[in-house]
């Protein structure tokens, strides 16, 4: 009853904060809000292309390949390429880099030679990837020609026939399912606040010394373990609830995805919570005075920032911040909760669950050590 | 019966002795004074009767059980008024009572009605809705009483009650010591203010160097000293900033010497007439005198006499 008691207290004691209920709620919503709308563009999973143009300069000799060339041509011609003969003495290559097509064919007797446009890569490789269907094809029909030739004209044909499926094959490139930015910021905002509880976490104790009620709590007849409890029970609910409203509010009013498995985003998050208020009591029992809830400050921006909190560092890190990325308890929440939340795997959920309150269960076990050696808290 | 008995009585920080060999006994239905200057092991013993720090040696027994044994007994018969008020002032003064009284166990109708009764009994009954960050000082010293009886508590140990409050607040605090005394509480005050603890306590100790160096009635410790005599001197001027008053003590017959505001207040053996030197001393010191005045002994001259320091030292 007495660790109810003291936990009661303490989520009314957080209730009647403003600037801390603020912080709770109000920051992460408005840099959801913020993030959210300005890195947009970042979290774009279609890219427009615009025209596909090719220069092409037949200079085979060879009316087989100058046939099929027309065929493919007239094929990609309906799938939106534009294919256009370079005129006499043109020079296909300049006219790439200026950027007037996005690449550049020649049709020689041995072989064919393409050139692409560097700063238009993603046209370019969509023809290349076309142009060399185009090849094998050929090389195919060229090979058949030397057995059978009418076979040699029944693959030609067959390109002919059914044009689209013959060179270009829809493939997704990311055939997972990924968040959109204010999917991925609500997940992001809502784990780096929970990960804030730690603040909150560091202040459990010390707060009491300060206000000089931890005289009072000492002095009365209950046992530092159920303070202690009571004062850890509270702290976890009380922030819990903060993230929930987060989430909800996300859910709601962003239409946030959180998936279908609310039970085990739940888990996750309250096993972060647990862990940011068991670090955030950890640290506070070793540190004195004020360097704790500096040191904690640190610790959440850091872990915040290495965890994607602000941006996805997923691409172009560097391995140094890559490694120590990991060792962020946001790093591992955010991947769980997008793997469960968008590729409906739920693998990571245990192993995430299992890490934060192993850890929680250490860094409380060191708490309850050090205060139990002290004579005061 | 005794509601406290002390023990041989020790506390050690490392090498420093805080509590030495320590003593006493307060009765039950008693008002205790427990006097000492700054550091002189007052408060230290308060926590070790409070569980709040370990004792080194020695033993301290509440209402006759050993609290090292039986520490929950202990502090469920314990009401402590801290020096530094301690009241959370973000919840209103009911719930700021109601929680500290629910952890001595009490709960339902019954910690209503004991909340209610503590906020009447320290006059904030129409203020219990008010969070305390409103109130005023001596009305928080109030609350800060109210959070230690409401579990009608046997002892109360009252800490500096009265610290940096008016007038009208002190008088309502020391008749509230009273009225909890003739209720059926022991108490056990400390104070800087001697004349509150002339006013209302029936026994006191002295405490020096982590000793109880005497203890009685006040007219007992007055008995003490009678062999002294104690002037007081209000001074004025350049030479009384910052006067050093030891240099008093190499004057013959002088015992203990302070300067406490602009008053010069000696104590000297009673058989040696050294007035003449006092004040040619302070001349030459140029020290401007406005009065001199014979004290007949109180607790003051008594503490100054035997500890040869003011009590706000």
């Amino acid at each position: 009853m007495n660790v109810i008691h003291v936990a009661v207290k303490e989520i009314k004691s957080v209730l009647r904060e403003p600037r801390t209920l603020l912080f709770m709620l109000a920051f992460p919503v408005v840099l959801m809000l913020i993030l959210g709308t300005a890195l947009s563009n970042a979290f774009s999973n279609v890219t427009s292309v615009g025209n596909l143009t090719l220069l092409y300069n037949d200079v085979s000799g060879q009316p087989q390949l100058t046939r099929a060339w027309q065929a493919f041509a007239q094929a990609i011609g309906e799938q939106g390429v534009e294919s256009t003969p370079a005129e006499d003495g043109q020079d296909g290559r300049e006219r790439v880099q200026e950027g007037e097509y996005a690449g550049y064919v020649e049709l020689r007797s041995d072989g064919m030679a393409f050139y692409g446009s560097s700063w238009r890569s993603i046209e370019s490789n969509i023809l290349q990837g076309m142009l060399t269907a185009f090849a094998d094809r050929y090389n195919l029909a060229a090979a058949a020609l030397g057995s059978d030739p009418s076979k040699a004209e029944a693959v030609l044909a067959a390109a002919d026939g059914d044009a689209g499926a013959a060179f270009i094959r829809e493939t997704a490139l990311d055939p997972d399912k990924s968040p959109d930015s204010i999917g991925y910021y609500a997940i992001a905002m809502s784990t780096m606040i929970a990960l804030y509880a730690s603040v909150s976490g560091s202040h459990l104790f010390r707060s009491e010394r300060t206000r000089h009620t931890a005289i009072r709590l000492l002095a009365a007849p209950i046992g530092k373990g159920e303070l202690f409890a009571g004062k850890v029970i509270g702290c976890t609910i009380i922030n819990l609830l903060c993230v929930l409203l987060v989430v909800l509010f996300s859910r709601f009013v962003f239409q946030a995805d959180w998936g279908d498995h609310f039970g085990l985003v739940f888990l996750v998050l309250a096993s972060l919570v647990a862990l940011a208020v068991s670090i955030g009591l950890g640290i506070g029992s070793i540190g004195r005075g004020d360097s704790a809830g500096s040191i904690i400050m640190i610790f959440a921006q850091i872990a915040s920032f290495v965890g994607g909190a602000y941006f996805p560092l997923a691409a172009g890190i560097g391995s140094f911040i890559g490694i120590v990325s990991y060792l962020s308890p946001l790093r591992w929440a955010n991947m769980s909760l997008i793997g469960m939340i968008y590729l409906d795997d739920t693998s990571s959920v245990w192993p995430t669950v299992g890490l934060n309150l192993g850890l929680a269960a250490a860094f409380l076990f060191v708490s309850g050590f050090m205060m139990s050696k002290r004579e005061a808290f | 019966m005794n509601v406290l008995e002390i023990r041989s009585l020790t506390k050690k920080f490392g090498d420093f002795i805080a509590v030495d060999n320590m003593s006493l006994s307060v009765r039950e239905g008693e008002i205790f004074g427990f006097l000492g200057a700054n550091g002189a092991g007052k408060s230290t013993t308060i926590n070790m009767i409070s569980s709040l720090l370990r004792i080194t040696k020695g033993e301290i027994l509440v209402l006759g059980r050993n609290i090292a044994k039986d520490a929950k007994f202990a502090k469920s018969n314990i009401g402590i008024v801290p020096q530094d008020i301690a009241i959370y002032e973000n919840m209103t003064a009911y719930e700021n009572v109601s929680f500290f009284a629910g952890l001595y166990g009490l709960r339902g109708a019954l910690l209503k009605e004991r909340t209610e009764e503590a906020l009447d009994f320290v006059g904030l009954g129409d203020k219990s809705k008010s969070l305390p960050k409103n109130f005023s000082g001596g009305m928080k010293r109030r609350l800060n009483i109210a959070c230690a009886i409401a579990h009608r508590p046997k002892l109360i140990i009252m800490d500096e009650p009265t610290v940096g409050i008016d007038p009208q607040s002190r008088n309502y605090i020391l008749n509230s010591v009273r009225k909890l005394n003739r209720m059926g509480c022991t108490i056990i005050y400390t104070s800087h203010y001697m004349e509150e603890v002339e006013e209302i306590c029936t026994r006191i100790a002295i405490v020096d160097h982590g000793k109880i160096i005497a203890e009685g009635t006040q007219d007992q410790l007055k008995a003490i000293v009678t062999d002294t005599k104690n002037v007081w001197i209000d001074v004025r001027g350049r030479g009384a900033e910052n006067y050093a008053s030891d240099e008093l003590l190499h004057i013959p017959g002088v015992i203990a010497a302070r300067m406490d505001d602009y008053t010069i207040k000696i104590s000297s053996k009673g058989e040696i007439n050294n007035l003449n030197q006092i004040i040619q001393k302070l001349i030459k010191d140029q020290v401007e005198i406005r009065s001199v005045e014979e004290q007949a002994p109180n607790l003051e001259t008594v503490f100054l006499t035997l500890t040869g320091r003011n009590l706000r030292d």
